[in-house]
């Protein structure tokens, strides 16, 4: 029997052209970033489960599973609410040796599991004119005061459904995460660069 | 046109489809043709306020029942269908 040697391929390795883009002059307004290696695991919670699925996770990651659209930072994990009842747990240096197992036996019972890596793709939108971009493809309110850090929403762009979600601000403004199903990427991709164009875009990609 | 999901918030018509009205209960196994063909075909045409389906799917993907005022394009209120899962969120 053959055997088969499977290499990784991102989902924007077509799109996405590392490099300055759009706007040439002057400092980048926003820098967009694909971020890889992740692992994503779907958790949902089973009819009447949620509570023992809060415990699970409680004792999985040391936070309680985000029961509002919010992103809670638990230990090895990033816990993104999707929906009542269930989050996406992201592990940005992907699962380790174990984690399949533990989440399937911390879950057994109280939750069903689907794994997404490589379904989805990962886009970090950072800096100074982040906002100003995202205003012009989201309709969610992305304001400080509206959408504080660790704020989460399931929302379209692009009339593509996404998870966007907001980390703490770094020193050139602020940072928001986004996930989105791998196929749509490329597409997602070239509409966030068309739209950030007039304010200089910085693109690359790095592991998570 | 926005619509108040009960567990994202407001958000654009555009993430949301419409189910229709959410008044016909399907009938019992024996009640007949009459009352399946009421059920199945027969619709009001409501000038005013109206219960309906509606799913956002362009966010949580819930299935939710709005009251809407077909005239004002009001939207009264927005809940979790019966039996689509969690709770409202609270804000």
């Amino acid at each position: 029997m053959a055997d088969f040697s499977w290499t990784p391929v991102s989902p924007l390795q077509a799109a996405l052209k590392p490099g300055r883009l759009g706007e040439k002059s002057g400092p980048a307004g926003l820098k967009l970033t694909e971020l890889t290696g992740f692992s994503l695991m779907q958790v949902q919670a089973r009819r009447g489960r949620w509570a023992e699925t809060e415990a699970a996770a409680q004792g999985l990651f040391g936070v309680s599973a985000p029961a509002n659209p919010a992103a809670v930072e638990g230990s090895g994990a990033t816990l993104v609410w999707s929906g009542p009842q269930q989050f996406l747990a992201l592990f940005p240096a992907g699962y380790g040796a174990d984690w399949e197992k533990r989440l399937a036996d911390a879950f057994a019972g109280s939750a069903s599991l689907s794994d997404q890596t490589g379904g989805r793709a990962m886009i970090r939108i950072q800096g100074a004119r982040a906002r100003d971009m995202l205003a012009k493809v989201c309709s969610v309110d992305l304001h400080p005061r509206a959408f504080a850090t660790g704020a989460a929403a399931a929302t379209s762009v692009d009339h593509t459904g996404v998870n966007l979600w907001r980390r703490a601000d770094d020193a050139e403004g602020a940072v928001f995460d986004l996930i989105v199903f791998s196929t749509f990427a490329g597409s997602l991709w070239h509409t966030l660069v068309d739209h950030a164009a007039e304010f200089g875009v910085e693109a690359g990609r790095h592991p998570a | 046109m926005r619509i108040n999901c009960p567990f994202c918030g407001p958000r654009e018509n555009g993430e949301f489809t419409y189910l229709g009205d959410a008044k016909p209960v399907r009938p019992e196994g024996g009640a007949g043709e009459e009352a399946f063909y009421d059920y199945v075909y027969l619709r009001d045409n409501v000038a005013g306020e109206m219960s309906e389906w509606w799913y956002h799917g362009g966010g949580c993907r819930s299935w939710l029942k709005a009251v809407r005022n077909t005239v004002t394009h009001e939207f009264l209120s927005v809940e979790a269908a019966p039996g689509a899962g969690g709770k409202a969120v609270q804000k």
